[in-house]
Parts: structure tokens; C-alpha cells; sequence
């Protein structure tokens, strides 16, 4: 017989939206803790590993290079769009292996398989926030001084947040199913690298293909984040054309990843 | 904080069902070999069905009420796991639909949370977590988990240095310790030795006493009349019969004599 009386002791939880940030938050501490406490060096490697990549590539386009791109003091424009970059590549390349190295948890539980991928660009978001400070010595050195539009710094983030959590919610499940996937991303990571203006400027490109570069989301980005220290950096064309197409990605992402899903949670 | 919620003031009337399948069923492709294109993939589920589809459950129903122990049998791949995922929502039927009212812990692939490089404390704060668990209620039930999984003197040793048994007890300890109104238990009690096993009873008893409901899968005759007073016999993915455990048992031990 089963009893009449009962009495079962729940606990309050959290539900919804709020459940979803906690969850958020506490794999992309995880992820942070697990990359700091496994390595000695821990934090700097947020900082070395973009002042290496910034070393390189002021060496080659000042010293051996005559450069007539950018702006002066170059390192300063360099690193204002290196560093979103990496966060950029970091995000997307770690995305391709978002269900399959966490195959095992994403089994166990049943969260929403959106964090996934939220997980890996809020970690990657917040190792570029941790590189800040790298650019603020080499502004404060090479003598750069902020604009007002500094105020554009939120926006830059929203829309890199967009755009890299909507290739992340399209190449993440895909990937599980087609496996050539993850060596084609890392190509057009390499070619997105060129292709945007991160070692030149926006408005270094030939005019004919302005309207063309509207297209890259990215090319808006870094024009925004730059705009704080080079005004004359700032295009609100290109900066239109980066929104719009970071949002069509993201409905494009939300849209690939719910139709994959049923599928994905049955091959990992 | 732990808030007893009087039954009066829960939404739910006592039968209110907490589990509701209905004509639920899950496919696969029976050749893995098969080619997979992008026009398959995001085509929505209702595409048409193909020859070599391979369904390991289908049109399965039942409802579950609140304080239920429902034991699961069925020869080995009969659907038995596939089942407890569905309920367990980490797989999405294809057909029909799973309805879950209330928190799950599931005992199935428990340690699969775990951190290897993290510490035993900063895992259980992690599993624990990810199941829903306020962090101060974690912090407050911590000493008690520990406790329960005899891994006292491991809280700061790295997860991966434990041993296969310590690193079960702290799993079972973790998720028994979610204080969620449904326990699904999916055989993880072969692990560990015979003294754990018995506090793993007892502290299934200890729920069920509380009024949870649990969703139980074995082969072990003696502990699903141990703690189930109901029974779901899975044949060839299909519910063959609900019904009182005896009889379900009964039934499963005459089909399978040889």
C-alpha cells in the first residue's frame, strides 16, 4: 500500500533564467580554476600569451616590414584588435570540441545544452579582460590617449558575445556529426585572421571592397574596440553590417542547435 | 536553506502524476556507417521513417505518482537505460513525450561530473552545483557528504588520486544528498564493497521513508522487492506489462526460463 501521508522535504531551487547564470557561471569558473591550477604560471599565461603574439607581429610589421598601415603607436593599435581576436579564436576553436571532451558530463545532466558553448566564450571573454591590462601599459607607454568613445566598449562586447556564441551554437553540435568539421574551422580561423583588419586597418582595404568588408562581422568589431583610442577608426557602416550579421548568426546558431540536439544527445 | 514545503501549500495534490510518458519512443540508426547529411540532420523529427531505423523503445506510457518505487526489468538491452535517460532528460524523445515535474538525481554514469584535476572539495561543490544546489546549502551539507563516502582525510587530494571505490562512495553520497523529489538508480550499486552497499540501502530507505520517488533499474530480484511496489517489464523496447512487482517479477522469471 503506498501511504496516504506524503511528505516530501524539497528544497527552494532556483529556476529559470536564474538557474541557467548559475550554471553559466559556476562551468566557466570551473574552466578557469581547472586552467589556472593545473599550470604553474597560472594567470600571466593571459597576459604572455598575446604579449608574445603582439611581439611577433610588431617585430615583423615595424622592424622588418616598411609599414604604411594602421596607426601610431602601432603596438597600441595592434593590441586594441589582437586581443578581441583571441578571444574570438579561442572561443570558436574551443567550440568544436564542446560536447565531445565534456561528453561524459553532458550525459549526466540534464542542463540546458545551450551553456555548453556560453561556458567556453564567458571564459575565453573573461581571459580577454584579464589581458586588458597588457594594453593599458603599452597605451600609457607609447603615450595613446582614450577617446570619449570609450563608451562604445560595452557595445563591442554584446555584439562579440552575439556573434561568438552564434558560430559556437552552429559549428559545437555539427561537429559531433561531421567530424572535418573542426580542421575546416581551424582553416577559416587562419584565413579570418588575414582577412580582418587586425594587423591593417578598415580603412586600408582598397575602396572596392568596403562595402565587401561589411560582411566580415568581425571588421565592425575591431573598429569599434579601436575607435576608443583612434577615432578616426570608427565607421558606423561597417559597425551596422557587424551587428546584423552577428545577430542573423546567432538565430542561425539557436535555430541549427535546436534542431540538432535530439540528435546530438544520442551520439555522444 | 532548506524550506519544508507543507503539502497543503505544494502546487501538486499528493497524485498529481510527478512522471507522465506517453507513447514515448527513441531511434537510432542501425548503421553507424550509414552517410548522415546536413538536410537528415536539421530536418525536423517527424521526417519520414527509413528502413533502417532501429527503435530501442517505442510507444511506451506510463504515469508515475509522487512517493512511488518503480523497479524497471527487461533482459539486457530492452531499453531498461535508455528509459532512465528519458526520465532523466538527458535524452529527447523522438516520439510522444516525457514530462518530469519536479528535480531528478540521477544515479546514472555518476562519477561522470567529476573533475579529474580539481580537488574532492572543490568536485562536490561542482557536482553538486550543477544539479541545482545552492552553493550555501552545499557548504552545509558538506561535512555530511564526506562523511557519508568515508573519504575524510581526501577533502584537498585531487579527484583522480582516489581510488575507483572511494570515488563511487563520493558520488553516491553527493547526488543521494540532492534532496530531489525523484531518485533514479541505475544498477551503480554493484560498486563498492558489501558495507557500503548496505548504507546505500539504507539510505534509499531513508528517502523513500521521505516520500521521494524512485525509479529503480535491476537484475537483482531481492532489492527491487526490497524497495519497489510496482514494476515495469521492458520487452524488445515495449512496455509489456505495469503492474505490482510480484507479478511483474512473476512474469519476467517465467518468460526468461530456458
Amino acid at each position: 500500500m503506498t501511504s496516504a501521508v506524503v511528505e516530501v522535504r524539497t528544497t527552494v531551487r532556483s529556476t529559470g533564467f536564474k538557474r541557467y547564470r548559475e550554471t553559466l557561471w559556476l562551468l566557466t569558473a570551473r574552466d578557469l580554476r581547472v586552467r589556472y591550477s593545473t599550470s604553474a604560471l597560472g594567470y600571466f599565461w593571459s597576459i604572455l600569451d598575446p604579449l608574445v603574439m603582439a611581439g611577433i607581429y610588431w617585430f615583423v610589421f615595424t622592424q622588418v616590414f616598411k609599414r604604411d598601415v594602421g596607426e601610431e603607436p602601432y603596438i597600441v593599435f595592434l593590441l586594441s584588435a589582437l586581443l578581441p581576436w583571441m578571444w574570438f579564436n579561442g572561443a570558436v576553436s574551443d567550440s568544436t570540441r564542446a560536447f565531445l571532451r565534456e561528453a561524459k558530463l553532458v550525459r549526466s545532466t540534464n542542463i540546458p545544452r545551450t551553456i555548453w558553448v556560453g561556458r567556453l566564450v564567458l571564459s575565453k571573454g573573461i581571459e580577454y579582460l584579464f589581458s586588458l591590462p597588457v594594453l593599458a601599459v603599452f597605451a600609457i607607454l607609447g603615450g595613446a590617449s582614450l577617446t570619449g568613445w570609450i563608451v562604445l566598449f560595452p557595445l563591442a562586447l554584446l555584439i562579440q558575445t552575439i556573434l561568438t556564441v552564434g558560430i559556437g551554437l552552429i559549428v559545437a553540435p555539427l561537429v559531433v556529426f561531421f567530424r572535418d568539421i573542426e580542421r575546416a574551422v581551424k582553416l577559416m580561423l587562419r584565413f579570418l585572421f588575414y582577412a580582418s583588419p587586425i594587423v591593417y586597418s578598415a580603412s586600408d582595404l582598397p575602396q572596392s571592397l568596403h562595402a565587401w568588408s561589411a560582411l566580415n562581422p568581425l571588421t565592425g568589431l575591431f573598429a569599434l574596440y579601436r575607435s576608443m583610442f583612434f577615432e578616426r577608426e570608427l565607421d558606423w557602416f561597417l559597425v551596422g553590417g557587424s551587428i546584423v550579421v552577428s545577430v542573423a548568426l546567432l538565430l542561425v546558431g539557436l535555430l541549427v542547435f535546436s534542431r540538432s540536439e535530439r540528435a546530438l544527445l544520442k551520439e555522444i | 536553506m532548506t524550506t519544508p514545503v507543507a503539502n497543503g501549500a505544494a502546487p501538486r495534490t499528493p497524485h498529481a502524476p510527478v512522471i507522465e510518458v506517453a507513447s514515448a519512443g527513441i531511434r537510432f540508426r542501425r548503421n553507424r556507417g550509414g552517410r548522415r547529411s546536413f538536410k537528415d540532420l536539421l530536418s525536423g523529427s517527424s521526417r519520414r521513417a527509413r528502413p533502417d531505423d532501429f527503435w530501442p523503445l517505442r510507444d511506451v506510457s506510463f504515469t508515475v505518482a509522487p512517493g512511488e518505487a518503480i523497479g524497471v526489468v527487461g533482459r539486457n538491452g530492452q531499453g531498461k537505460s535508455t528509459l532512465l535517460k528519458l526520465v532523466a532528460q538527458v535524452v529527447l524523445p523522438d516520439e510522444g513525450s516525457v514530462v518530469v515535474r519536479g528535480g531528478v538525481a540521477p544515479l546514472i554514469e555518476i562519477t561522470g561530473a567529476f573533475v579529474d584535476d580539481l580537488t574532492v572539495r572543490d568536485n562536490v561543490f561542482l557536482t553538486a552545483g550543477l544539479h541545482g544546489m545552492p552553493r550555501k546549502e552545499i557548504a552545509e551539507r558538506f561535512d555530511e557528504i564526506i562523511a557519508f563516502a568515508e573519504i575524510g582525510g581526501f577533502v584537498d587530494t585531487p579527484y583522480k588520486h582516489l581510488s575507483s571505490g572511494m570515488k563511487a562512495r563520493l558520488a553516491f553520497s553527493v547526488i543521494s544528498r540532492l534532496e530531489e523529489p525523484i531518485l533514479l538508480v541505475d544498477e551503480v550499486l554493484a560498486v563498492g564493497d558489501r558495507g557500503f552497499r548496505e548504507k546505500c540501502y539504507a539510505r534509499i530507505d531513508e528517502l523513500l521513508a521521505g516520500g521521494r520517488t524512485l525509479f529503480f533499474v535491476s537484475h537483482s530480484e531481492k532489492d527491487l522487492r526490497r524497495f519497489c511496489t510496482r514494476g515495469l517489464y521492458l520487452n524488445k523496447g515495449s512496455l509489456v506489462l505495469d503492474g505490482p512487482i510480484e507479478a511483474v517479477l512473476e512474469q519476467y522469471a517465467s518468460d526468461t526460463k530456458v
